[in-house]
C-alpha cells in the first residue's frame, strides 16, 4: 500500500517541489520566509487557473491552446462593459459569458469539422486575440495601456487576503478542489477519463462523448474568464495580451503533472504540483540573482528532462523481470507514465 | 470535374485565393501588380522556409513547435559571429549548423527517448529561446554588415538571392519527396507499424525530419536577419504557430502521411497575401489577427464539411453497389 503510494507520480513531484524550495532556501534564506512563499504565488497562480481545466481537456482526449487569447478577450469584455457604464458585477458576468461562449465555440467547431482540436484551437487562438484587439481598438484603447479606470474596490481584490491567504491563491485552490472532485469523484469525471482512453469505444458504448468533451472546453473558457478578471484586478487594467504568457507554462504544468498528451490519464493534484514547481522555480531563480532569460531556458529544460526521465523509467520498468509484477498482484500498478493508470485506479475495485 | 476540384485541397485553395485576389484587384486598382507580388513573396519567405521545414515532420505524424526559437537561436549565432568579425560564409554555416543541431536534439528526444513530439518541442521551444537570450545577453544584435543585407536586396527579376535560394529549396524538397526514398517519409506517418514491417528505417527517418526542420528554421533565421538588418530578442516568436496554420490551410494533415510542397507554398502565400491585402486596403493593423483567424477557421470548416459529405457519399455508394466504390476520401 505504502509502496504503491510511493510509486505514484504525484509523490515524486511533491518531493521535487520540497527539494526545490529547500535548495532555493539554502541559496537565499529570504526565499523561505512564509510571507514571501505565500504572496509570491500571486505572480504565477493564474497559470494554474487555466492549467487545471486544461488538464481536464487533455484527459478527455482534446487539447486547447486558445485559452491564452480567451483570457485577454474576457478581460477586454469586462473592460468594455464597465466602460459602457455597467456595474462591476454585471461586467464580470459579461466576461464569464464571453469565456463560456469561447469554449462552446471551440467545441462546436471541433465537432462540426471533426478535425484535430490542436488545429481548431490554433485558429481560435488568432480569432479570439484578434477579436479582443478589435474590441479594444473600437474604443481607442492602446495596446499596452489597455482599459483602466476601474473602481478601487475592484482593483484591491487583486491584493486582498482572506483567511490569511492571498485571494488569487485562494481562488486557485478552491477551483482546483472543485475540479478535482469533478474529475476524481464524480460520474462525469469517470466519463472524461473513459472518453479520453478510447473515444471510439466510448461512442459505441453510447456515452455522450461530444457533450463531455464540450463541457471540458467550456470549463476552460470559464476559468480563463476568471483568470482574466483576476489579472485585470492585479494589474489594474484590462489588456489584450494579459494571458499571452500563460500558454506554454500552463501546458507545461499539465504535462509535468502527469497528464498524458494522448488523453485518458492525468490528475488535478499533479497539475497543481506542476504549477507550484514551475512558479517557484522562476521565482527562486529570480531571487537567487539568475537573469530571467536563464530561468526561461531552465523551465524548458526541466520539462524535457522530467518527461524524458519518466519515459526512460517506464521503459526500464517494462524490462524488469515479470516476478515483480506478479508480486504486485496486478498488471498495471505502475505510475501514470503507462497510460493504463485509471484502469489500475477505480474500476478494478 | 467539379468533384475533383473539391477533393483537391491545393487546387481549391488556389482558386479561392485567386478569386479573392481578383476581387481585391477590382476594389483597389493597383493591387495586382508585379511589385505587390514581389513584396508578398519576400514577406512570405520566413514563413515559407519554416513551413517547408515543418512539412516532413508533419508527414511523419510528429509535430515541431520549437521552430520560432530555433530561428531566433540560429539568427543570434549568425549575428554574433558576424559581429565578432567572422566572414559571411562561415557565419552562415555556423548558423545553419546551430539549427541542424537543435533539430537533431529534438529528434533525439522524440525518437531516442520516446517523449511525445509536442511535449519535447514545447520544452525545447523554451530551452532554445533561453539559450538565445543567454548568448545575446538579452540585447538586440544590431549593425549587421552590408553584405548580409545585400542577400535580401531585390536582384534579377525582382527576386532577391535568398528568394531564389528558397525557390530552389522548395523545388528540391518537392523532388526529394517524390523519389522512392522520399515517399518513405509519408509512409512512416501514414502507418508507422506497416512501415517498420516493410523494413524502412523508421526512427532514422523521423530523426532526419526533425533535423531538416531545424536546418530550415536556421535558413529562415538567416532570411529574417538579412531582411530587417537586426536581430531582436523576440525574433521568430509565434511564427511556429503561423507555420502550422499555413500548412493546415494548404491541406497538410496533422495525422501524418498526406501533404505536398505545393500545398505548403499555397498556404503560406495565401496567408501572407491576406496580410498584404489588408495593408493595401488601409485596414487598421489591429484587424489582422481577427481576419487571419476567421479565414483559417472558415477554410477549415468548409473543407471539413466537404470531406465529411464526400466520405458519406462514398460510403453510401459502396453500400448500394455492394462492392468497393470510389476510394480516396481521406
Amino acid at each position: 500500500m505504502i509502496l504503491r503510494l510511493a510509486r505514484r507520480w504525484e509523490v515524486a513531484l511533491l518531493l521535487l517541489l520540497v527539494a526545490e524550495i529547500l535548495i532555493f532556501g539554502l541559496i537565499n534564506p529570504r526565499f523561505l520566509r512564509p510571507a514571501s512563499l505565500l504572496f509570491g504565488t500571486s505572480d504565477f497562480v493564474h497559470i494554474g487557473m487555466v492549467a487545471v481545466p486544461l488538464t481536464l481537456v487533455i484527459i478527455a482526449g482534446g487539447i486547447d491552446v486558445s485559452f491564452a487569447s480567451t483570457i485577454g478577450l474576457c478581460a477586454i469584455c469586462f473592460g468594455l462593459a464597465h466602460h459602457a457604464g455597467a456595474p462591476v458585477p454585471l461586467a464580470a458576468l459579461a466576461a464569464l459569458a464571453a469565456g463560456a461562449a469561447a469554449g462552446l465555440f471551440n467545441a462546436a467547431m471541433i465537432r462540426a469539422t471533426r478535425l484535430q482540436p490542436l488545429v481548431i484551437t490554433l485558429g481560435t487562438l488568432y480569432l479570439f486575440s484578434g477579436a479582443a484587439t478589435v474590441l479594444s481598438g473600437l474604443i481607442g484603447a492602446q495596446g499596452y495601456e489597455g482599459i483602466g479606470g476601474f473602481p478601487p474596490g475592484f482593483t484591491a481584490l487583486g491584493y486582498a487576503t482572506l483567511l490569511g491567504l492571498p485571494l488569487p491563491l485562494l481562488t486557485f485552490l478552491v477551483l482546483s478542489a472543485l475540479l478535482a472532485i469533478l474529475l476524481h469523484a464524480s460520474r462525469l469525471g469517470r466519463l472524461m477519463v473513459l472518453v479520453g482512453q478510447n473515444e471510439d469505444a466510448a461512442r459505441h458504448a453510447g456515452l455522450p462523448v461530444d457533450r463531455v468533451q464540450a463541457l471540458t472546453y467550456v470549463l476552460t473558457g470559464l476559468a480563463a474568464a476568471v483568470t482574466g478578471l483576476m489579472l485585470t484586478a492585479y494589474f489594474g487594467a484590462a489588456r489584450v495580451d494579459l494571458g499571452s504568457a500563460t500558454l506554454l507554462p500552463a501546458v507545461t504544468a499539465a504535462v509535468l503533472g502527469g497528464a498524458s498528451i494522448y488523453g485518458g490519464s492525468g490528475s488535478v493534484v499533479g497539475t497543481v504540483l506542476g504549477v507550484f514547481l514551475i512558479g517557484y522555480l522562476q521565482q527562486g531563480l529570480q531571487m537567487s540573482g539568475v537573469p530571467t532569460q536563464v530561468s526561461a531556458a531552465l523551465a524548458g529544460a526541466l520539462l524535457v528532462a522530467v518527461v524524458a526521465a519518466r519515459q526512460v523509467g517506464a521503459l526500464l520498468r517494462d524490462r524488469l523481470p515479470p516476478r515483480r509484477l506478479l508480486a504486485a498482484g496486478r498488471q498495471f500498478g505502475g505510475p501514470p507514465a503507462v497510460q493504463t493508470e485509471s484502469l489500475g485506479g477505480g474500476e478494478e475495485r | 470535374m467539379f468533384e475533383r476540384l473539391l477533393r483537391n485541397r491545393v487546387l481549391s485553395l488556389l482558386l479561392v485565393a485567386g478569386g479573392a485576389l481578383a476581387v481585391l484587384g477590382l476594389l483597389a486598382p493597383g493591387f495586382l501588380t508585379a511589385a505587390t507580388l514581389g513584396s508578398v513573396w519576400s514577406s512570405a519567405l520566413v514563413l515559407l522556409l519554416l513551413s517547408l521545414g515543418l512539412l516532413p515532420v508533419l508527414l511523419t505524424r510528429n509535430i515541431d513547435v520549437s521552430g520560432g526559437s530555433m530561428l531566433g537561436l540560429s539568427a543570434a549565432v549568425l549575428g554574433l559571429s558576424l559581429n565578432a568579425g567572422l566572414g559571411l560564409a562561415p557565419s552562415i554555416a555556423l548558423g545553419l549548423l546551430t539549427g541542424l543541431g537543435c533539430g537533431l536534439l529534438n529528434g533525439l528526444l522524440v525518437v531516442g527517448l520516446g517523449v511525445p513530439s509536442i511535449v519535447a518541442t514545447l520544452g525545447t521551444l523554451g530551452l532554445y529561446r533561453g539559450l538565445m537570450l543567454i548568448a545575446t545577453g538579452g540585447r538586440w544584435i544590431e549593425n549587421l554588415p552590408q553584405d548580409l543585407k545585400a542577400l535580401a536586396a531585390r536582384g534579377a527579376l525582382g527576386i532577391s538571392p535568398l528568394g531564389l535560394a528558397t525557390i530552389a529549396l522548395a523545388a528540391g524538397l518537392a523532388l526529394a519527396l517524390a523519389t522512392r526514398r522520399g515517399q518513405w517519409v509519408a509512409a512512416v506517418g501514414d502507418n508507422r507499424e506497416a512501415a517498420r514491417h516493410l523494413g524502412l528505417p523508421v526512427r532514422r527517418i523521423e530523426a532526419l525530419a526533425f533535423g531538416w526542420s531545424g536546418l530550415c528554421a536556421a535558413a529562415a533565421g538567416l532570411v529574417y536577419a538579412a531582411q530587417i538588418g537586426f536581430i531582436p530578442n523576440q525574433a521568430g516568436t509565434g511564427t511556429e504557430l503561423r507555420a502550422i496554420a499555413a500548412l493546415v490551410l494548404g491541406g497538410v494533415s496533422l495525422l501524418g502521411g498526406s501533404g505536398t510542397v505545393a500545398g505548403a507554398v499555397v498556404g503560406v502565400v495565401f496567408l501572407t497575401a491576406v496580410d498584404t491585402a489588408l495593408v493595401f486596403l488601409r485596414v487598421p493593423a489591429y484587424w489582422n489577427d481577427l481576419i487571419a483567424g476567421a479565414v483559417l477557421l472558415g477554410v477549415l470548416l468548409l473543407d471539413g464539411r466537404v470531406r465529411l459529405a464526400l466520405a458519406a457519399r462514398d460510403r453510401a455508394a459502396r453500400l448500394r453497389h455492394g462492392h468497393a466504390g470510389r476510394d480516396g476520401a481521406r
